[in-house]
């Protein structure tokens, strides 16, 4: 593929600390609104294995997890313009995005039935997340964090998010009243976003 | 069943998880219109998910970069929303993280986050394209074109289009956008090499048994081709494009250059 800089893309980039990396983004996906490919491609490079990482957590097919994160790298190229930096971050908006369409994939009814034959098969390793994720500094910092969560909180969550379950089908795989698992759910966000030190 | 506003308050997890289904999902939302805390709450939540979608990361398949940069390159962007971005701020703080985004369960559509549907539909993959090269000379042609034009809108539009791309053997990349309902699609590209006169590209629906044509493409044009609409797609086939002689074919005589599956 072609150059990874666009000609609006400052010399000084390429060696931008991670800490910068977020606003950055920001300003990237600001260019790509404009039309500029040269920024989309490094949007790309910089979302498409959150992106497809997620959404193959929630998906499991390979085929379909890829047919997702095509559908969704090229919504962010389309829809950049809806991107507004004052409520949120670009990750966030992309990935809220990747995460949704990934939803609709799987709470389809055919791929509901898909799916249900295969976690009859296999059932959900709720402990999976810490298994299976790369060993970047991000995902070691979000294993502390998520270990730090009681069992019930950590479980809701990673079923609910990794799994793409609603909340009561959460509770009724954990055997637990709707109303424990929203507060789990609401409790343990909680201590992930202080733990993680998300500004907000 | 109606839930109190302390209940309600409570789905600020579950909803920044995407963990609500249908109508507690729009009970949630339009309680956040007015709870500028709940709001608060709900982008915190949203930037802590993100967090849990960066410690997911894997490496995608190595063909995804160029299809979908391939892609965008023939993908109209949809303008800003300049008088939605006011009133939004104004009226729906919540709506930056929050806005659902799934089409068919619900009618609400985000501005923040189109349906997927509509993403595809509206982005009108070739719709300027067609507008820039249809060669108008008469009224005949004319009407035709404009009723031509209308055809392919209306594909690129309908709720069930879904786009694929693929790169063909001898350079470029092909497009179809394809509406399951209308059974039509549409297939242009970007890049293919330009043919000897005597020589043109068809398209064809290759079913299980039989490879149907369906139209020549029009000679590339400042690299791309102009959309072609072809009716009748069944279930299960696929698209296919051959180098035939001028005036095309009833079977194919050469290797397809590119065969791309629907998409479903």
């Amino acid at each position: 593929m072609g150059s990874f800089r666009s000609a609006s893309d400052p010399a000084e980039r390429s060696d931008a600390e991670p800490t910068r990396g977020e606003s950055e983004l920001d300003t990237l996906l600001t260019m790509v609104a404009r039309g500029d490919q040269g920024a989309f491609e490094t949007v790309y490079d910089r979302l498409a294995r959150p992106v497809y990482g997620l959404i193959r957590r929630v998906v499991r097919d390979p085929a379909q997890s890829e047919e997702v994160a095509q559908e969704v790298l090229l919504e962010v190229w389309r829809t950049a313009s809806r991107f507004d930096p004052a409520r949120g971050s670009a990750a966030t908006w992309a990935l809220t995005i990747a995460h949704r369409r990934a939803i609709d994939r799987v709470r389809s009814e055919t791929a509901a039935t898909e799916r249900e034959q295969r976690s009859a098969a296999s059932p959900v390793a709720v402990d999976e997340v810490a298994e299976t994720v790369e060993a970047t500094l991000e995902a070691e910092r979000v294993r502390r964090c998520l270990d730090g969560l009681t069992q019930l909180q950590r479980e809701s969550i990673t079923l609910a998010y990794y799994g793409g379950y609603s909340y009561p089908q959460v509770a009724a795989l954990l055997g637990t009243a709707l109303g424990t698992i929203k507060t789990r759910i609401r409790d343990g966000l909680t201590r992930l976003r202080d733990c993680l030190g998300v500004s907000w | 069943m109606r839930l109190s506003r302390r209940q309600t308050h409570e789905l600020a997890g579950a909803y920044a998880l995407d963990a609500l289904d249908g109508a507690e999902r729009d009970r949630f939302e339009r309680h956040l219109h007015r709870c500028p805390a709940c709001e608060r709450t709900v982008r915190g939540f949203a930037q802590t998910a993100t967090a849990l979608a960066m410690a997911a990361a894997a490496e995608p398949p190595s063909g995804l970069r160029e299809r979908v940069l391939s892609a965008a390159s023939v993908t109209r962007q949809a303008p800003p929303t300049l008088a939605g971005r006011r009133g939004r701020a104004a009226t729906r703080p919540g709506s930056g993280v929050t806005g659902r985004s799934s089409g068919s369960r619900s009618g609400r559509r985000s501005p923040w986050v189109p349906r997927a549907a509509v993403a595809i539909g509206a982005a009108g993959v070739a719709a300027a394209v067609a507008l820039g090269t249809v060669q108008i000379s008469t009224q005949h042609q004319l009407n035709s074109a404009v009723a031509r034009e209308a055809q392919i809108a209306a594909v690129l539009t309908a709720p069930d289009a879904r786009i694929a791309t693929a790169p063909t053997s001898v350079g470029g990349t092909a497009v179809v956008v394809v509406s399951r309902t209308q059974q039509k699609m549409i297939f242009t590209s970007s890049g293919l090499p330009a043919l000897p006169s005597a020589k043109v590209y068809e398209l064809w629906l290759l079913g299980p048994r039989s490879a149907r044509p369906a139209g020549l493409l029009p000679p590339p044009s400042g690299g791309r081709t102009a959309p072609l609409l072809a009716s009748g797609v069944a279930a299960d086939d696929k698209v296919g494009v051959t180098v035939e002689p001028a005036g095309g074919t009833s079977s194919p005589t050469t290797t397809p250059i590119v065969v791309l599956t629907l998409p479903a």
